[in-house]
């Protein structure tokens, strides 16, 4: 059947009905939530396993069953691994992996999918993975792709169900409190995991810091958590640990950046009470930057900045340019000090900040949001999970949810990587639907949404380079011969759900080549 | 022939070998631009003229004007193909005004893909593709070849080419140059005016061979060496296609010994000022190499427009909005401006002669300045200059 988008989606899944993609917020929740069964452990009883295997045992993982993690260690983490390399050992077969995302350090679960231990992944894929799945034929069901908001509601709504959540955890103690921003290696926060610890048939807590009771802030609390294993490792915070925050050098990515802060300012929006949300990435973090001094010079002060944060925001914290970081994710030290000593850098979890069934997100409050993609089309309908190739390569993030949030979405991109455009007459998969999405901000000029014509005259007043997608189009590929696109197959190996739990798109097989 | 390799393993370039031999294309590249890349083989093989020869193309991203220019150079050097045939390339290239506004010429590596891509974007008054001293010896002859498909391919509101001096390698350099139409030549090492005419006889000759109009292509000295400065009034006037004077400093530091100072400079760059004015050129001051010294290069900049230069050398996209911020009219001056060309105006429709603001009188210079100024805040606030 066709989507709202005019997208071929499938009409089961798993022999399931699915639905389609209706519009960016045409559908309403019915029912009540999904729970968990009822327990209660008492007073004598140890939740303290001595070993990952003795856990799994415990936990009574068998074939078929669901498990999740989280990826607050990013391309660090060591649990994934950990876990499914004892599956295996224990013969464990036909498992779902439900983890929040998948990086290139997980690339072992290849060797697991050929192997059975894994046969169906619901979950970001960034890398070798996704790679992996694009060629078709490894999964027992297609792949279901989720933003971070979709993901929670996925959960709540009992569409995942988790049978084993395995939490890695910085620092616990031996009733199931958990941190993150705590312990030897702190990761950031973990709060991507409170839906799966209060949701999943069991909860396992697998800490490399045991600490005395009470472990706090308890991101991960003791009523949700049925064990906790005391482990050497759980994951190198590598990049967040020792990384530095390195603004790019790139000449056009500072470009970009620059028309970006400048449309911020041409928007009319950056007063006090100003809020906005800035990425890690290279382009979003000089224009979050490049914001921050404006904001300084105007002597405006900010209600709010999302994170992930970085030493960038941290600093705009402390200088007073916003009064309070709303944050998911770490991606430095000095945000993670910064979240245990600065009571107004709080912790946010994906249901306050993105949860399409809920009765309010973050994200809505947003006056500006920076995001990123692979490809961009006329119709500004957003690509960020495949490559023009149809490889599966990238997650979703958050960027379905907080473009569908803010109240200006401005997508910042060069017009070309390599040889390949960037903007394209039909993006290879949609994300995020170009009603959602304000402005696209390239080296070659700024576009508006032609339903922004507001900000189209708001920019053009400013002097800002504004033209329009075909205009940037037409300059960029004046560089290169048209690339050939992939031929598709019937194939379906991953479905992209937009937040709401509609598919927006399905990724296909690639077959060949035009 | 043995086999020619031409090109890096750089993200945005190629790298391309030739042997004389059968027609074979191969192509080593993703599978999505693999039969892009092969079409523009082809192409360019027609283009030169190059039946004989074996190719290989390895690909890391390369813009289709570095492709076509890598493989040229391959073909050429392995003597089985002739330069590149002008007929799918060309900017219609119209002549600039010799008084326009340069503010900055940002100068530009000729032989690196990556740092050309988009340099026309970040709002620089002037491009400019430098062959001398960001290009070892050994990459000279790929590099002219890159940046004539480069002037192919990009329509520059003023882009120049710094050739060698002519002693060395700036023969060539203007005659592979030359096809692709730049608004003007550098010339390095300028000393005399015998230098800025032997330039200018030798540009006529390549302009005639080209079906380029006689005198098209304008001619910016660079000044930067003792000799050279105590010329600088002969170099300005010895052409009319000498529309700019430009300074460097680091060489002349050097040629003369000193520490590189405001005071060191001051009589290099006023007799560079002089030398200008007295020619009714402009006179463009020396690069800053500090890139990350914005403080610094902002007070260099409001230093040599005091001076009375027109323009800075710029080395990187990011010292462009530091150096127009530099030579922006203040508020103050602006007002003065409105208030001098207002009065000139209105004694103007009345018929009076002479008149006064505040009893300075306001004589022609005075409001030739006035309007001067008036027009750089106007250029200033329509682009935002980034």
């Amino acid at each position: 059947m066709r989507n709202a988008l005019g997208r071929e989606v499938p009409e089961t899944r798993a022999g399931k009905p699915t639905r389609p993609f209706m519009g960016p917020f045409a559908s309403t929740p019915e029912g009540t939530k999904a729970a968990r069964r009822q327990k209660t452990i008492g007073r004598s009883e140890d939740k303290l396993l001595p070993s990952l295997d003795a856990a799994i045992e415990a936990t009574g993982l068998s074939d078929g069953m669901t498990i999740s993690f989280h990826h607050s260690f990013r391309d660090g983490d060591r649990l994934v691994n950990a876990v499914l390399d004892s599956c295996a050992r224990k013969g464990i077969k036909d498992l779902r992996l439900a983890p929040t995302a998948l990086f290139p350090v997980h690339a072992p679960v290849v060797e697991h999918i050929r192997n059975g231990v894994v046969s169906r992944i619901e979950g970001s894929m960034n890398g070798p993975v996704g790679a992996f799945v694009s060629q078709g034929g490894k999964l027992r069901e297609p792949a279901v792709l989720r933003s971070h908001g979709g993901r929670w509601r996925a959960i709540e709504a009992g569409d995942i169900d988790i049978d084993v959540a395995f939490i890695a955890a910085p620092q616990a103690d031996r009733y199931g409190n958990a941190c993150g921003i705590c312990g030897k290696t702190p990761c950031g926060p973990i709060s991507f995991s409170t839906v799966d610890a209060q949701y999943a048939g069991k909860t396992v807590v697998v800490t490399n810091d045991l600490a005395p009771y009470p472990v706090h802030p308890f991101e991960i609390q003791q009523g949700w958590t049925d064990y906790v294993v005391a482990v050497d490792e759980i994951g190198d915070p590598g990049s967040i640990a020792s990384g530095t925050l390195r603004l790019t050098k790139s000449p056009t990515r500072l470009h970009i950046a620059r028309l970006a802060a400048d449309a911020v300012i041409a928007s009319g929006m950056l007063k006090d009470g100003f809020s906005f949300q800035g990425g890690a990435g290279g382009i979003s973090l000089a224009a979050t930057k490049y914001v921050g001094d404006a904001m300084k010079e105007a002597g405006i002060v900010g209600d709010f900045a999302m994170g992930g944060a970085t030493t960038l925001l941290v600093d705009m914290l402390r200088e007073g340019l916003v009064r309070a970081i709303l944050d998911g994710q770490a991606f430095d030290l000095d945000a993670i000090a910064s979240l245990r000593d600065d009571p107004a850098h709080l912790i946010m979890d994906p249901g306050q900040y993105a949860n399409y069934d809920s009765r309010g997100c973050s994200t809505y409050m947003l006056d500006v949001a920076f995001l990123g993609a692979t490809e961009v089309d006329l119709a500004f309908n957003v690509n960020v999970n495949t490559h023009s190739d149809g490889q599966l390569l990238h997650g979703i993030g958050g960027h379905q949810d907080v473009a569908a949030g803010a109240q200006v979405t401005m997508i910042t991109i060069p017009t070309l990587r390599g040889r390949l455009p960037v903007i394209v007459d039909e993006v290879t998969t949609v994300t995020t639907p170009g009603d959602v999405v304000d402005v696209i901000v390239t080296e070659r000029g700024v576009a508006v949404n032609p339903a922004r014509d507001d900000l189209r005259e708001r920019f053009t007043t400013a002097g800002l380079p504004v033209k329009t997608l075909e205009e940037i189009k037409a300059e960029a590929d004046r560089f290169i011969q048209p690339p050939r696109k992939p031929v598709f197959s019937d194939e379906i190996v991953a479905l992209i759900e937009w937040r709401d739990g509609t598919v927006i798109d399905a990724v296909r097989r690639v077959e060949g080549w035009q | 022939m043995s086999q020619v390799q031409i090109g890096t393993e750089n993200k945005g370039d190629c790298i391309v070998r030739v042997e004389r031999g059968d027609a074979v294309i191969r192509i080593d590249a993703k599978p999505l631009v693999e039969p892009g890349l092969r079409h523009l083989a082809e192409q360019t093989l027609d283009r030169c003229k190059a039946a004989q020869a074996s190719v290989e193309v390895k690909d890391f991203g390369a813009l289709d004007y570095v492709v076509t220019a890598r493989l040229e150079t391959a073909l050429r050097e392995s003597g089985v193909g002739e330069r590149c045939d002008t007929a799918h390339g060309g900017i219609d290239r119209e002549p600039t005004a010799a008084d326009r506004l340069r503010r900055t010429r940002l100068y530009v590596p000729g032989n690196n893909p990556r740092l050309q891509v988009g340099i026309e974007l970040h709002g620089a008054d002037c491009i400019l593709l430098d062959l001398e001293d960001s290009v070892p010896p050994s990459e000279k002859v790929s590099s002219r070849v890159l940046v004539r498909h480069l002037l192919w391919t990009v329509a520059f509101d003023e882009v120049w080419v710094r050739i060698n001096p002519l002693a060395t390698y700036g023969e060539e350099d203007l005659v592979e140059i030359l096809p692709g139409r730049p608004h003007g030549i550098c010339l390095p090492k300028a000393e005399s005016a015998e230098d800025v005419v032997h330039l200018s006889q030798r540009l006529a000759e390549l302009e005639s061979a080209n079906g380029v109009a006689v005198g098209t292509t304008k001619i910016m000295p660079i000044v930067e060496t003792a000799k050279g400065v105590l010329h600088a009034e002969q170099i300005a006037a010895a052409d009319p296609r000498v529309v700019v004077m430009a300074f460097g400093a680091e060489d002349f530091t050097r040629d003369v010994g000193s520490k590189r100072t405001r005071e060191s400079l001051l009589f290099a760059r006023s007799q560079l000022v002089a030398a200008a004015r007295s020619a009714g050129i402009q006179a463009s001051d020396t690069v800053f190499a500090d890139v990350d010294n914005r403080e610094a290069l902002l007070e260099e900049t409001q230093h040599v427009r005091e001076l009375g230069f027109d323009g800075k050398g710029a080395i990187n996209p990011r010292q462009i909005a530091v150096i127009h911020g530099g030579f922006a009219p203040t508020p103050a001056e602006i007002e003065h401006a409105k208030r001098v060309v207002s009065v000139a105006e209105e004694a103007e429709a009345q018929g009076i002669g002479a008149i006064a603001i505040g009893g300075k009188m306001i004589d022609r210079p005075v409001l030739e300045r006035a309007r001067r100024t008036l027009m750089l805040a106007q250029r200033m606030s329509a682009g935002r200059g980034s």
